[in-house]
């Protein structure tokens, strides 16, 4: 048996289900019960941007494989493609080359949305939440042009300029409080908290607070605690860019 | 009835925002709806609760566990992961507005509601993180049989 295409087949499939936001334990114990099907006894460690895979051969020879997982969003589109996949090779155990090229393709053919379908999911978020939180429909439609704004931020600018995260999120809060207050100076809108906090709830970072509990609750604290901080480090973020915002034009 | 009625509007609103959310993160397909559906299910919930009870850190307690019940059952009946839908149909309840007004608080330089609300955001989080994780640990004990990890 192949045991170093093995090793890559179980380590792409770990990357590409780190790469689409899964949680710690999902990643580790996908690889292992792959790796598990094909016969071998692997070890798997997972923090969350580093994947390591070690198996022995039979003859006793230790085969390893580190792959370090750069900076990545939420994409359950490749999650759920990945967790299909991966149950759908634990049980027919199909052969080698044939998985290695499924797996290949997880990562190539990317089922996503194109940008400006992006654009428009974040003007209509920022939309509903306005109206969520008690705004009219006037203060909706401001909503939707502030969440266009934070929207073009995020999408066009912020990530072709380089920024890192916590940057990114401090300016798009002050983009959507600077911009709520410009419109409600305008008289377009008039309920300035519904307008600015329907629009920062795009920022906020409730998939890390959630991945994160998950993961302490699975018992992965270096992760889970490495994740808590990431999510107070974008509501830090936001706090700032919300005073800044204030303090300027409020 | 009244009262109910009365609650439906913004679990409406909440529904569109999860659905809008759902294209932000990527998912195609049935899974959005049930985002959707969950986000509407929890804040009903939460309106329900903080109309009966006054007291909102339950409310957020109660609304997590029911939404984490429902996605377990989504996520058993088509088989996926749990975390997209339950994430998604969380983030109604993220406490976005607790920020902002902590911070305009902070900003006006009254000290004592700025802290008193940045405590009341937290223990908000924390309510919705635990309850959340407490119905998604019975839910697993509860079905083993359909209890597939991934």
């Amino acid at each position: 048996m192949d045991y170093d295409s093995l090793l890559n087949m179980g380590s792409e499939l770990g990357y590409q289900l780190m790469y689409s936001g899964a949680e710690i334990y999902r990643v580790e114990e996908s690889v292992l019960r792959l790796l598990t099907a094909y016969g071998l006894q692997p070890q798997v460690f997972a923090i969350p941007n580093c994947l390591i895979v070690s198996v022995n051969t039979p003859n006793g020879h230790p085969i390893t494989r580190m792959r370090r997982i750069p900076a990545h969003g939420t994409d359950i589109e490749l999650l759920e493609r990945c967790n299909g996949l991966c149950r759908k090779l634990c049980r027919e155990v199909l052969p080698v080359s044939e998985a290695k090229e499924l797996i290949d393709q997880l990562g190539k053919k990317k089922q996503t949305y194109p940008t400006h379908v992006l654009l428009r999911g974040y003007m209509a978020a920022a939309m509903f939440f306005a109206a969520f939180f008690g705004g009219g429909l006037q203060d909706a439609v401001s909503a939707g042009i502030c969440g266009l704004a934070v929207g073009g931020w995020i999408l066009y600018i912020g990530a072709k300029l380089g920024f890192n995260g916590f940057f990114q999120t401090l300016i798009g809060a002050v983009i959507a409080t600077q911009m709520g207050l410009w419109m409600v100076h305008l008289g377009f809108g008039s309920n300035l908290e519904a307008i600015s906090i329907g629009t920062l709830m795009l920022l906020v970072p409730g998939m890390a607070l959630t991945t994160a509990m998950r993961e302490i609750m699975a018992g992965d604290i270096i992760s889970g605690m490495s994740r808590t901080a990431d999510a107070i480090l974008t509501a830090t973020a936001i706090s700032l860019g919300v005073v800044v915002a204030l303090a300027i034009g409020g | 009835m009244q009262q109910i009625l009365s609650f439906l509007p913004a679990c409406l609103w909440g529904f569109f925002a999860c659905l809008a959310f759902g294209l932000v993160f990527n998912i195609h397909g049935w899974g959005i709806l049930i985002c959707g559906f969950g986000g509407a299910l929890g804040w009903f919930v939460y309106q329900a609760v903080q109309h009966m009870a006054h007291n909102d850190i339950i409310a957020a307690f109660l609304s997590a566990v029911v939404i984490a019940v429902y996605s377990e059952l989504m996520a058993r009946i088509r088989r996926c992961p749990v975390t997209g839908y339950l994430q998604i149909a969380l983030l109604p309840l993220v406490p976005g507005a607790g920020i902002y007004y902590a911070m305009r608080y902070c900003v006006a330089g009254e000290n004592e509601m700025f802290l008193s609300t940045l405590l009341h955001t937290f223990g908000f989080a924390a309510a919705l993180a635990v309850g959340a994780m407490l119905a998604s640990t019975i839910m697993r004990s509860l079905l083993p049989r359909f209890y597939h990890r991934h």
